[in-house]
């Protein structure tokens, strides 16, 4: 056999691959050299495969959480803007007529939910009225200086926070006074967010 | 048994026709074998980290719960960070494809219909980012279009004196060594590789072919 013309490299990597033609597996048996190029083909990819490895930094996690946090408050947050008005109704209902009779039907909205059955309506709509002012304080691209960045940073966490304990209430079926508590404790929080977001505004337009 | 030794065992051999084909076969099933190895020497760490990751877990985290989504980071981060490093070449790329990895996760995990690996999923979402991040970089640079292959005029000057493979990988082009990195270690065909850049089956081919000649000449 002609051993003169050795394989490429695109079809040594096919043999190793498992996938080279019936000539180039001929050749090989045939060409010393082009066998010893497919067992050092065969090694590199053993070394590849055995290189050491890098430890990832220790501090990604915290930043990835703060950002899914972030997020999901913001997506919740236009959710309280569309919502408003609903719960400015069923507030109204709640007032006029006292607490919803359960009728079978499973609310769309576990907060409108709370409102009825807690008789909390005023304090779950100050905090989506709060919640509605933020939002026309906070355009999509709002730089902040750092200071304020962190402050507000704490209290919107403050607020993922707050509403994991109420959900976890909900859960448990919390008494009405630890859900009030921790509606007046959002509802805090809420305006010295909506305080901050002013002053930033405030400094905005100077 | 170490890829040396067996080796060693088979230059020892005859070279006569039969013992060659056992042979290539041979060296297919153990390439085969560590197919879905991410990179050799984590897989131990990896395969801990993940066998610990519970149903449950999984589950939990699908429903977007924090923590057992921490849980899945704990038990991919070092092979995603390692991927990233691979194929961008520098930790500061590597550790923005972990965290934008992880970012997507916790996004999309819910979409995740668990058919195949978790890892299997989250690796392509880190590949994905990797390559996201090239573009970017390339975007930079003021280039548009797909991305290119490695070229004559954008490669470092030859290495005068001898270099060893962390060097030498470093020397490529990020899109050859991440091809090289995708299909050698993690795996994946050279359709898949040239379907996620944008390609055909026979660049990822001539990238990989590329990366050895190179790889040849810098390490003999």
């Amino acid at each position: 056999m002609d051993t003169s013309k050795h394989l490429a490299m695109d079809e040594l990597l096919a043999l190793r691959d498992g996938e080279g033609g019936a000539s180039s597996r001929s050749h090989v048996e045939a060409c010393d050299e082009c066998r010893d190029e497919l067992e050092r083909l065969y090694q590199f990819q053993a070394r590849l495969r055995a290189m050491p490895t890098f430890s990832p930094p220790r501090d990604v996690w915290p930043r990835v959480v703060h950002t899914v946090r972030r997020r999901r408050l913001r997506r919740r947050l236009n959710y309280g803007v569309l919502g408003l008005a609903a719960a400015a109704a069923l507030t109204a209902v709640v007032v006029l007529r006292g607490p919803a009779v359960d009728e079978g039907d499973q609310p769309s909205d576990s907060w409108t939910a709370e409102a009825s059955s807690l008789d909390m309506g005023p304090v779950i709509l100050r905090s989506r009225q709060l919640e509605s002012l933020l939002q026309t304080y906070r355009p999509a691209q709002r730089v902040y200086d750092a200071p304020t960045a962190l402050a507000v940073s704490v209290l919107e966490d403050r607020i993922v926070l707050l509403d994991q304990m109420l959900s976890e209430g909900r859960v448990v079926g919390a008494d009405r006074a630890v859900m009030l508590g921790l509606w007046g404790e959002r509802v805090a929080t809420l305006e010295t967010l909506v305080g901050l977001q002013a002053v930033q505004e405030d400094r905005v337009w100077r | 048994m170490p890829p040396q030794l067996i080796s060693k065992l088979l230059i020892e051999a005859d070279g006569s026709g039969p013992y060659v084909a056992f042979e290539h076969g041979f060296r297919a099933y153990l390439a085969q074998a560590t197919i879905f190895s991410p990179h050799a020497s984590i897989q131990g760490e990896m395969k801990s980290d993940a066998l610990s990751l519970a149903n449950a877990e999984v589950a939990r985290a699908r429903a977007g719960d924090l923590e057992a989504l921490e849980a899945v980071y704990r038990a991919f981060r070092a092979p995603v960070y390692n991927l990233g490093r691979r194929m961008c070449g520098n930790e500061e790329d590597a550790e923005d494809v972990l965290q934008e990895t992880f970012l997507e996760v916790c996004r999309s995990i819910g979409r995740f219909r668990g058919d195949g690996s978790l890892w299997s999923w989250v690796r392509q979402v880190a590949v994905s980012k990797s390559l996201m991040l090239l573009r970017r970089e390339r975007g930079r640079a003021g280039s548009r279009g797909p991305l290119p292959p490695d070229s004559l005029g954008t490669s470092p000057p030859e290495p005068t004196a001898p270099i060893d493979l962390e060097a030498a990988l470093g020397r490529l082009s990020p899109v050859t060594r991440s091809v090289l990195w995708l299909h050698d270690v993690e795996g994946y065909t050279h359709e898949e590789i040239g379907e996620m850049m944008g390609g055909t089956a026979s660049f990822s081919k001539s990238q990989l072919s590329r990366a050895h000649k190179r790889l040849r000449e810098w390490l003999g």
